[in-house]
């Protein structure tokens, strides 16, 4: 099914401007994934936790509830062993994964400050890199706009995924997080997708040159209602927003080509 | 040094009390005893899972206790009250664990090292389609075996064996029984009362290695110490040296 290098997990990150869409996309592409080959885990980066909803997961604990509550173990003076705090964690990381058939979920919720229990996060990051080893894809929902990328929170991402709306801001803010990506990551493939066009609205958005576009997603009533209605995107039928997704995910390298999308409303227009 | 020898006691007659109730059955664990390994930190996802021992919504307790007094390690045992993996009806079963261990040359000034060392083992144990994940200071062991890995005959007598051999494999280690629980969620809870006695002489043991005041007076596990000799003894050698 996949295209990556075998072996080796794919971690695709979904980054843009706040309101794009980045919840859904990054649903939809688990959602294609679901029931394939493979292992995958779908982290919920953005504190406002959408993407649980937007796949159906009840969320009962985030790696942020883990932290404080390890936090406030230690300043309570049970401070223990480092092995033991390893252990501990890594049951913590373990028992909040939400899982459905091959699809596992984490949520990060609020992303860690900066001060003295920095030691305490570099645990949560190589733990959550240990679990993460044992899948084959995972799929990022990142934090609206910038910062995630700044704080190299995404080091090991293998494909970024930049979405944007048919808006110039839309497009700028992908190609600034393109920038910073560049020069702080080490990434195999990276691509712009422009989400939920309308009309003939691809006849007057400008793409810079140095940004290669992915693909187009057409606006989707079905879609558009599954969100307001704080419904699951699994739930949902197959649509021709998914065949764009997953045309994208093609492109990207996610997948092969040779896997069946149906009907494709919109081509790819370039290929990085 | 006897610090644990009262609980290791009572645990020879809470198996005999519980095993009347339910099934009961004692392995000896195969010599090379073998499962093929799998990469550290592998995981079992939900999905791939034939039976789940003291998952975090199920009763679980797992604890170790050691002894320098052999006739109190029956070795090589392994004991069980109630379903094997493979005889189970339900996907979820609570889960108990006691390990007792008979060693030897256990000093004032070893003894938090090495039971770190024999404590932290069972994480080095990476077999494939089993998973575990545990707390010790919660006493909690969560395990998760495949329905490829019970398939092909993975059950709690190899999951002994492996464990008691790794065990043996330790210099100071010469005798090692295990107890499993998985009958019912009441008897795991009374086998959770010795544990909490065992992990209370563990905390203060570890309380008196790291800390350099040993003032009796504020001690949380003053009460404790009052009842284990062997304790006691542990804090006069610290409190000399310190």
């Amino acid at each position: 099914m996949r295209n990556h290098e075998e072996g080796t997990t794919a971690i695709v990150a979904v980054c843009g401007k706040g309101g794009v869409g980045k919840t859904t996309i990054s649903a939809a592409i688990a959602r294609i994934l679901l029931g394939k080959p493979g292992r995958v885990l779908a982290i919920d980066a953005d504190p406002s936790v959408g993407l649980a909803t937007a796949l159906g997961f009840n969320v009962r604990k985030t790696v942020d509830d883990i932290r404080e509550d390890l936090i406030r173990h230690l300043k309570s003076g049970n401070t223990g062993n480092r092995e033991q705090v390893v252990a501990r964690l890594d049951y913590e990381i373990f028992a909040a994964l939400e899982e459905k058939g091959n699809l596992a979920f984490l949520a990060i919720g609020r992303p860690e400050g900066a001060g003295c229990y920095c030691q305490v996060n570099e645990l949560l990051r190589d733990i959550i890199t240990a679990v993460a080893d044992n899948f084959d894809t995972i799929v990022i929902d990142g934090e609206a706009g910038i910062e995630q990328v700044n704080r190299r929170v995404m080091e090991r991402v293998s494909h970024l995924l930049l979405v944007s709306d048919s808006s110039a801001r839309g497009i700028a803010v992908a190609q600034s997080i393109a920038e910073v990506a560049g020069k702080s990551m080490q990434y195999e493939r990276a691509g712009l997708l422009v989400n939920r066009l309308r009309g003939d609205e691809e006849n007057y958005i400008r793409i810079p040159d140095d940004l290669p576009c992915l693909g187009w997603v057409p606006e989707d009533e079905e879609i558009r209602t599954y969100n307001l209605r704080g419904r699951s995107i699994l739930d949902s039928p197959e649509t021709p927003f998914f065949n764009s997704v997953r045309d994208c995910l093609c492109s990207l390298g996610i997948l092969s080509e040779d896997v069946p999308s149906g009907k494709r409303i919109y081509k790819s227009t370039e290929i990085p | 040094m006897r610090l644990f020898e009262e609980i290791i006691g009572e645990l020879g007659s809470f198996r005999e009390a519980v095993q009347r109730g339910s099934t009961f059955r004692a392995y000896r664990a195969a010599p090379g005893s073998a499962w093929p390994q799998s990469e550290r930190g592998s995981i079992v996802m939900k999905s791939e899972t034939a039976v789940e021992l003291g998952s975090p919504k199920d009763e679980s307790v797992s604890f170790l206790v050691w002894t320098e007094d052999a006739s109190l390690v029956k070795d090589g045992v392994i004991s069980l009250i109630g379903p094997d993996l493979a005889e189970s009806a339900v996907h979820s079963l609570p889960f108990g664990k006691a390990v007792i261990l008979g060693v030897n040359g256990f000093t004032e000034e070893n003894c938090y090292e090495r039971h770190r060392e024999i404590e932290l083992l069972r994480f080095d144990v990476n077999l494939e389609g089993y998973m575990m994940r545990a707390v010790s200071q919660h006493m909690r062991e969560w395990s998760r075996i495949s329905t490829e890995a019970l398939a092909k005959g993975f059950s709690l007598k190899i999951m002994g064996g492996v464990l008691i051999e790794m065990y043996r494999s330790l210099d100071y280690v010469h005798a090692a029984e295990i107890l499993f629980i998985t009958s019912s969620s009441e008897d795991v809870r009374k086998l959770r009362g010795l544990g909490e006695r065992s992990n209370k002489i563990i905390g203060a043991m570890n309380k008196m290695a790291v800390e350099l005041a040993l003032d009796c007076s504020t001690c949380e596990y003053n009460e404790v110490c009052a009842q284990v000799a062997g304790l006691r003894s542990l804090r006069d050698s610290l409190a000399k040296e310190k």
